[in-house]
């Protein structure tokens, strides 16, 4: 999932109940799938260079970059 | 007294920069512009815009004789401004999906539309990430203050905005004026 390297967060049991109990209500499968799935939909969808990079290319498709 | 500081009108595009531009020349501060973007269906008033703002980072020379007037510097191109001038940045902001959807008739008028470009989702984070580190940067530069404007409450005929930017720029603005300068139907791209 995190490709060759991964790493481990520590999180205080009242909030890890807190999200077990909301997997349980959102249907996955696993506490951790779910707390992975709210990470990477919160988290920018990728790195500050490519959203950088992204938006140059909007604003040249504009017209207002060269 | 004349003005000491560069007034720059910025944002993302079609945020209502042009709108802002348009009025504050109506409002008797003269634009630096060249004329050369003509005005078309994304702007029938016209862009009021300065091709030599592109190439900001190569040459700044025409930025000192700016000075006492308006010039219109997208969002991206702020962090190019020479430090050795003062600047009243005025920032519009706009709903984001307004934005977009703009944006999009546009690069779609221009041919230069992607259909294998991001999705307005991933578009719009983007932008908000490129939005957070602009302002943040110029929270940061002593020789740049700056006033946000809502471009969706002046359409709606809130005028405080257009008060807050006669304020903000002094007695060299007509702020009647300014808002003559408002012409509602061109308010497309409305949000919900």
């Amino acid at each position: 999932m995190f490709g060759s390297r991964s790493h481990k967060i520590t999180i205080d049991n009242e909030l890890y109940e807190r999200l077990e109990k909301a997997a349980q209500v959102a249907g996955h499968a696993s506490t951790e799938e779910f707390i992975i799935h709210v990470l990477e939909t919160t988290a920018p969808a990728s790195s500050s260079a490519d959203s950088e990079e992204e938006v140059r290319k909007r604003l040249q498709g504009l017209g207002y970059l060269e | 007294m004349s003005a000491d500081f560069v007034t720059v009108v910025s944002g993302l595009p079609r945020s209502g920069t042009s709108l802002m531009m348009q009025m504050i020349t109506a409002g008797g501060i003269e634009a630096v512009q060249d004329g050369q973007r003509a005005a078309d269906a994304d702007n029938p008033k016209g862009y009021l815009e300065f091709e030599a703002v592109k190439k900001l980072k190569e040459d700044a020379s025409w930025v000192p004789g700016a000075v006492g007037k308006v010039v219109k510097v997208i969002s991206m191109l702020l962090f190019d401004l020479p430090a050795t001038q003062k600047y009243r940045v005025i920032f519009m902001t706009r709903h984001m999906d307004e934005i977009l959807a703009s944006q999009k008739e546009m690069l779609k008028r221009r041919g230069t539309l992607d259909d294998k470009g991001p999705s307005d989702d991933d578009m719009r984070k983007f932008f908000q990430n490129h939005l957070n580190k602009v302002r943040n940067w110029l929270s940061l530069q002593a020789n740049i203050q700056v006033l946000f404007v809502d471009y969706n409450a002046i359409m709606s005929g809130d005028d405080k905005g257009i008060r807050d930017v006669g304020e903000f720029l002094g007695s060299a603005v007509n702020v009647d004026a300014m808002k003559k300068a408002i012409d509602a139907s061109l308010y497309r791209n409305r949000h919900g």
